[in-house]
């Protein structure tokens, strides 16, 4: 039961987001002058590079799964 | 494409290739503008991880630690009746080297000391480091950053499942850099990165480029790296192998309200070289591994409490056999005087490897008693990160903006990590769950 939860959970996540993106579902372009929330750090994707390199690092070395946010930086010798 | 495009699943796939196919023919011209701030941030990390023993195993740490400060464990073979032995000798106090009479013999040892003592606390590894990172704008269309980090790693690890402990030190440093130049539509920026330890030389190239719509509401992505190690394990200091990873990255990020922001990407990485953990018993992984990873992220902002929750998805599948889920969220919520607390929460499931041998009876009897993988099988392992397993991250972040130039901040989290926590796959429950805790400290000085 709780499996399926999770996985009907993650589904709706990325249907929602997939919908999202489709763009069909949203409202009117938004304009130049409404994107004061969006130019807030916590909006974008980029986040705190020194905390997500060490995270990352730690997931790397701790999990079989890596990647998907980008491409370079170096491989090292815990996984 | 119109067959494509019917389905709404499908419309993403779409954009992608309609962005992979328009991008050639599109000028980088006016999107991102060059950072107006310099920035110079400083980051502490501490880091200690521990592992407990399940009911079954309450004899098991001193019968494992006095294995190997004598002499022997047996290897117990599940798929075969043929018991050949392995012996595990500490030659003093400073090597574990185990020979078998089968046909692949195996020598273990750790980076640089291995005398197991497995100590009631079950501490494992713990790490400190220290990173410095700069971010330069130049002339108005360019930027330079840069990463430098150290790290000091120690403690004890399995050398197979969850048991055979030996100790180890090592050291890290890395640094890495990007130069990007900005245009009135998009950037594209080059970067590079180094990292030693004292058995592992990596090397990594990358390029990306990003172009965004007129109405600068949608930007693609294109990025692509080269990767390049070279192994030399402590235990096999001439062996030289190499490993050489190419990995290519697409996404969209599209703006969809004022408070709304998404981004998808789908990665590509093939990579062929030595995969194989040279520290740990019974371990011989295939010669090349290519994963695709796909991941969505939305953050939206509460207007209501000006807060702002970040939530990511991402799926992971590569050639081992290891399919894996990861679920993200946090939320930002800023307070009065520049106070700002993030609570975080991280679900994580993977399957096990095709060639991950789980523990046998024997072993869960007595873990002195490691599982040889079948004769037949020619690639094996016994590391627990190719285990079938589930994980939790729960976390906080507390940061102060303490003027217009000055930043700290703090962060605390807790992981563990367990067998029965795995959403599909063979879960190896003998597999003792694990922990880990770590703290950042952080201060950066914009300028």
């Amino acid at each position: 039961m709780k499996k399926n939860l999770f996985i009907k959970s993650l589904h709706a996540l990325i249907f929602l987001i997939v919908l999202a993106m489709s763009g069909c579902s949203m409202g009117p372009a938004v304009q130049p002058w409404e994107k004061e929330t969006l130019a807030r750090p916590e909006m974008t994707f980029g986040g705190d590079k020194l905390d997500t390199g060490y995270t990352e690092h730690i997931y790397s070395s701790k999990e079989a799964a890596s990647g998907g946010a980008g491409v370079g930086g170096g491989g090292c010798g815990c996984n | 494409m119109t067959s494509i495009t019917k389905t709404t699943s499908n419309v993403v796939s779409a954009a992608i290739v309609t962005a992979a196919m328009a991008l050639p023919s599109l000028q980088f011209a006016c999107a991102d503008t060059a950072p107006e701030r310099g920035i110079v941030s400083f980051k502490y990390l501490n880091y200690q991880e521990s592992q407990g023993s399940l009911s079954q195993y309450s004899s098991s740490s001193s019968s494992s630690s006095s294995s190997s400060t004598s002499s022997s464990g047996k290897v117990h073979s599940e798929n075969d009746n043929d018991n050949h032995a392995i012996w595990i000798d500490t030659i003093s106090g400073a090597t574990a080297v185990a020979t078998s009479t089968a046909t692949t013999p195996t020598v273990v040892t750790p980076k640089t000391l291995s005398t197991t003592t497995s100590s009631t606390a079950h501490d494992r590894i713990s790490v400190n480091a220290y990173s410095v990172m700069a971010l330069v704008p130049i002339a108005g269309v360019w930027s330079f950053g840069t990463t430098y980090i150290s790290d000091s790693v120690s403690g004890a690890s399995p050398t197979y499942h969850t048991s055979g402990l030996t100790t180890m030190h090592d050291a890290r440093q890395s640094v890495d850099a990007q130069l990007t130049r900005y245009f009135s539509s998009g950037n594209v920026s080059a970067g590079t990165s180094y990292s030693k330890e004292s058995d592992y030389l990596s090397r990594s190239y990358s390029l990306q480029g990003s172009l965004s719509t007129e109405d600068k509401n949608t930007t693609f992505t294109l990025g692509g790296s080269l990767t390049d190690d070279t192994i030399n394990p402590s235990t096999m200091p001439n062996l030289n192998a190499k490993k050489t990873t190419h990995a290519g990255l697409i996404g969209i990020t599209r703006v969809l309200t004022k408070n709304d922001i998404v981004q998808f990407n789908l990665g590509y990485s093939e990579g062929e070289g030595y995969y194989s953990d040279p520290y740990k018993y019974y371990d011989n992984r295939p010669g090349h591994r290519n994963n695709t990873t796909a991941l969505a992220r939305w953050n939206h902002h509460f207007e209501g409490t000006d807060g702002t929750v970040h939530l990511s998805y991402r799926y992971y599948s590569d050639t081992f056999g290891i399919r894996a889920h990861t679920l993200d969220t946090e939320y930002v919520q800023p307070l009065q005087n520049g106070w700002a607390v993030t609570p975080l929460l991280r679900l994580y499931t993977q399957n096990e490897a095709d060639f991950y041998i789980a523990t046998g009876a024997a072993e869960k009897a007595d873990p002195t008693v490691i599982t040889a993988p079948p004769l037949s099988a020619t690639y094996y392992s016994e590391d627990q990160r190719l285990s079938a397993m589930g994980a939790l991250t729960v976390g906080l972040k507390v940061s102060k903006q303490l003027n217009h130039d000055w930043l700290v901040d703090a962060k605390v989290e807790f992981y563990e990590q367990r067998s029965q926590w795995a959403l599909s796959g063979k879960a190896d429950t003998a597999l003792a769950p694990f922990s880990a805790r770590s703290i950042q400290l952080g201060i950066s000085r914009e300028f």
